[in-house]
Formats: structure tokens, sequence, C-alpha cells
């Protein structure tokens, strides 16, 4: 009797594999819901740029954390270098722009444009770690270490406990700070809370994930709830599912269609984005109705 | 009746109240100079905002009035001289332009007035307390935005968007309210009644209000005090309508015009300082 070998489904080798996917895709989950909820800050105060430029500082912090430690014989931490730079990075960019007869754009620019060049070279002279870089700026890792997860799960926690916590004074300085300042609230204090949230959510998951689908959570997740216009607490629970189900979705979809992590992540992110203004326009006739 | 023309609890306030005179000073400017950089624009000021007190501040544009207002507000430094509450229990509070609240904001007016219960740490209590959610309803009746309450704020009318904001700034329970240019980009008759509202505001609610506009028309109908600077000039002159609007200074800037046409003697008699 000849015996016939069928190669297991894709569906199969993931259940089987599934102790190897679930910390990968739990992070993916966790990163995509805290930077989605973040989203709604960085996109109503058109910080879009700012997230862009931090995320690319972030791969430049990898990068550096690699070269010091082939290069020099120094550890650093490739987390730790993500996190201090990108957090810098905030803090440099919260700087007024007009004391330096700059606009805020430009700022940006110089920011963005300088991180994401300074990652190339130093990339370039750590050829050893080259899979590593190119995995932190776009997002092809497959796997995250049980070292990364702690961390973004840990910081994620903490970020969404402040956030909700102190919702309504970071609401209220974020989209009216001048009535804020007057009516006595911590103005500052507030800003740079939400300013260094965003800088080190950006940093730990730009290190376990990498640059591109953090910067997709941090930006598509809010403009895809803001899509369906609805109130403000709202619009940041939306954001916040939908960057899970882009993280979390976008590893799924890789996985069975051999496409890389990051890319499929940004994608479906995007996509959520189209989906959210057709459901916007299925909706229309109906709130014309009602 | 057009949609968002009906009568509020301070239009009706206002027209039945008799007029009182000013009360306690809530806001003092004691030798107040502004500028930037340690640079002055206009010579010392001395100004004593009262309660029921209506104050429109005046001048053309790049006058100091904006810089005045900011440093009123707190936002920059005055150059030297300074700005003192009556008594400590007095509060502030602004309210923006209505262009000045992002149009992708989706605020409801309801929400936008909630934050007029925010005031220094009290943001810490992540949820409003009983108490705070009565007065925001009671301020949404009295300024006439029960109707509008539910609606996003990006959706209402330059009309309706101001009393969603005087909703907020009676929510405060502010003894001092700022507004800058509340009228901008309104038609004549939401502009009115938005006026109307403010006067209700200082004469018959108690509050100081204190107006920066470029419209002397509504100076001249509503302010007790007009306060009009020059920066180019570095003067400023400060008074009722007829005193500043037939003063060299404001004449050498606007013409006769509107000296001709200035109501006759104070509006309540009172003395700016």
């Amino acid at each position: 009797m000849e015996t016939v070998l069928l190669e297991p489904s894709k569906w199969e080798q993931f259940r089987s594999a599934w102790e190897l996917f679930q910390d990968p895709i739990l992070c993916a989950l966790i990163a995509g819901c805290v930077l989605g909820f973040l989203s709604v800050y960085v996109v109503l105060r058109r910080m879009v740029f700012v997230s862009a430029a931090v995320t690319n500082t972030a791969g430049l912090g990898v990068a550096l954390a690699f070269f010091a430690e082939i290069h020099l014989g120094v550890h650093v931490d490739p987390l730790v270098g993500a996190v201090v730079l990108s957090v810098a990075a905030t803090l440099l960019l919260m700087v007024e722009p007009a004391r330096l007869r700059l606009s805020r754009e430009s700022l940006l620019g110089c920011a963005f444009a300088f991180a994401g060049g300074a990652a190339i070279l130093v990339g370039d002279r750590i050829a050893q770690e080259a899979h590593d870089i190119q995995g932190i700026l776009f997002g092809t890792a497959v796997l995250v270490t049980p070292d990364q997860l702690h961390a973004v799960a840990v910081v994620g926690a903490v970020l969404m406990v402040l956030h909700l916590w102190w919702y309504r004074g970071i609401t209220f300085v974020s989209f009216d700070r001048i009535g804020a300042t007057v009516q006595g609230l911590p103005v500052r204090m507030l800003d740079t809370v939400l300013m260094v949230s965003i800088g080190i959510m950006v940093g730990v998951c730009a290190r376990a994930l990498g640059a591109l689908p953090v910067f997709a959570f941090s930006t598509l997740s809010a403009i895809a709830a803001l899509v369906l216009d609805l109130r403000l607490p709202w619009t940041f629970f939306t954001a916040t599912v939908l960057g899970g189900i882009a993280g979390a979705g976008g590893y799924f979809f890789a996985y069975f269609y051999d496409f890389p992590v990051g890319g499929s992540q940004t994608v479906l992110s995007g996509v959520l984005v189209l989906l959210m203004m057709l459901v916007r326009l299925a909706r229309t006739p109906f709130q014309r109705k009602a | 009746m057009a949609h968002g023309d009906h009568e509020t609890a301070l239009d009706s306030a206002h027209r039945i109240a008799p007029p009182q005179e000013p009360g306690e000073p809530l806001l003092k400017c004691e030798q107040l100079v502004i500028g930037y950089g340690g640079k002055d624009i206009l010579p010392p000021m001395d100004l004593v905002v009262r309660r029921r007190q209506f104050v429109a501040v005046v001048g053309r544009n790049g006058s100091g009035k904006s810089t005045w207002f900011k440093t009123l507000l707190g936002l920059i430094p005055p150059v030297s001289g300074q700005i003192t509450l009556g008594a400590p229990h007095i509060r502030s509070a602004y309210v923006p332009q209505t262009s000045s609240i992002d149009s992708l904001l989706p605020v409801h007016a309801r929400e936008l007035t909630g934050w007029g219960r925010l005031s220094g740490w009290n943001f810490l209590r992540p949820f409003p307390s009983r108490a705070d959610r009565q007065k925001v309803e009671a301020a949404l009746d009295t300024a006439g935005a029960r109707a509008i309450a539910k609606r996003p704020f990006h959706d209402l009318s330059g009309g309706e968007k101001q009393r969603a904001l005087l909703a907020r700034v009676i929510a405060t329970e502010a003894d001092v309210v700022l507004l800058d240019e509340p009228t901008a980009a309104m038609d004549a008759v939401a502009e009115k009644q938005t006026m109307l509202r403010l006067c209700a505001l200082a004469h018959d609610r108690g509050l100081g209000v204190v107006v920066v506009s470029h419209d002397m028309s509504v100076a001249a109908e509503h302010a007790d005090v007009i306060l009009f600077v020059d920066r180019e000039h570095r003067c400023y002159v400060m008074g009722d309508a007829r005193t500043v609007f037939c003063h060299p200074a404001f004449r050498r800037q606007y013409g006769d015009d509107y000296c001709n046409s200035a109501p006759q003697g104070p509006h309540r008699g009172n003395s700016p300082a």
C-alpha cells in the first residue's frame, strides 16, 4: 500500500508553531493599540511629521547602539539607544522654532532627513548587523525577543493608565492651550508628558517592530478613526482598536501570504483608512434621513 | 424664527434687569508696561476691571492690543508693572475665537463646556463629579446651548459656536472673562446677539468682561470703558466712547466720523481706574 505524505496546511503549521508566533503577535497588538491611542494626538495636533522624524531617530538610535558595540566595544542595549534618541528628538522638536527663525516644518525636515541618512551611514559600517538594521527601519523582523515584548508591554501599560487617568487634562491642553493656561492647568507639564510618552513608545516599539509600522500605527489609526466623525472619546477608542487590528492582523497577513511583516502592518493600516471611508459613505444616507 | 435665534436666559435677563453700578475691582493693571524681549511698546498703564463692567480694547492692526491681551492672559510677561487679581478667590477665564478650535477636532458642545470645569490640578480626577456635570448642564441652559449640546463643534454656525464657548465660560464660574474678537466672521444678527449675551454676563451676572475688538460700533454700543491703544504713536486713551472717539490720538487714526456719532456721556458713569 502506498503512503501519501501531505504537507500540512499553512494554518496547521501556524497552529503547531504558535509558541513561536505568540510573542510577536502580542507585541504588535499592544504596540498597535497604544500607538493607535496616541495617534489621535499626533494627527489632531498636526504632528504627523513629528512622528515620522521620531521613528527615524529611533532607527538611528538602534544603529548607533550596534555601532558602539562593534567598533567601540561599549555595550549599549539597542532598546536604550532607540528610546534615548527618540525622546531626545521629541524634546528637541518641542522647542519653539521661531527662536531659530525657522518654521516647525523645516526643523522636522532636518530631523527626518538627518536621522534617516545617518542610520544608513551607520548601518553601512556594521555589515554584520545589516539584517537587523533593515528590520528596524522597515519592520522585516518576524520574531521579537521576550525582552522586547516585556518592554513594549510594560511601557504600553504604564502609558495607557497615565493617559486614561489624565485624559481630561491632556485633551484640554492639547486642543485649547490658551484656555488651559488661563484656567491654571500645568500646561507645560502635561504637554511634556504627552510628547515624552510618544517618544518613549515610538522608541520601544521601533526596536521591536521597526520604524515603518510604528509610523503607520501612530498616524493612520487616528486618520481611520477620524474619518468616522465620532465623539472625541470614541475616536480614541476606535483608533486604539484599529491600531491593534493593524498590528496583529498585519502579522497574520504577512505569515499566510509570505509578505514582510512591517510592510503588511503598514498596508493594513492604510486599508483600514479606506475601509472607514467606505463605512462613512455608507452611513451618510442614514444620517441624512435621521 | 431662524435656528439658533431663540431667546436664552442671558437674553431675557439682559432685557429685564436694570443696569447696576460697577462693583469690586476684579483685575488691576498697575503701571503695566507691555512689550517683547524687554522692549516696551506702550507707556505705563493703570487699569481696573470691575465687576459688572464691560471693557473693550480697540486699535488698528499692530497697535499693541494683542500684546496687551496676551500679557493679561499671562502668555507673555510684562516689561514692568504688574497685573493682580482683586482678591485671591477671583478667577479668570478665556474665550477663544471660534476659528481657533480646530475644525478637525471631533468635540461636541457639551464636552467643550465640560472643559470649563477644569482648573489647576483637578484633571487628576478622571471623571467629572456630579456637581460638575450639573454645572455644565446649567451653563448649557443659561447660554441657550442645550439644543446644540450633542452636535459636533465644527458643524455649528458662527453664532452657535459662540454660544457653546459662552456656555463653557459660564461653566468656569469665573469672575473675569477675556475674549479675543468674539464676533469675528459673524453676520450682523449673530454679532448683535453675541454682544447682548456678553453685556448680560457683565451687567446681570456680575462678571467683568474684557473684549478685544476691531469693531468700533461694538465698542461704542456696548462698552462701559474703551481702551484705545496706538503703538505707532506710543499712546493710549481710556474712557467712555465719547472721550475716546473724540480724543486727538484716536481721530489721528480714524478721523472724525466716530466722534460725531459717539453716544453722549458715559454708559454707566464709571471711571476706568
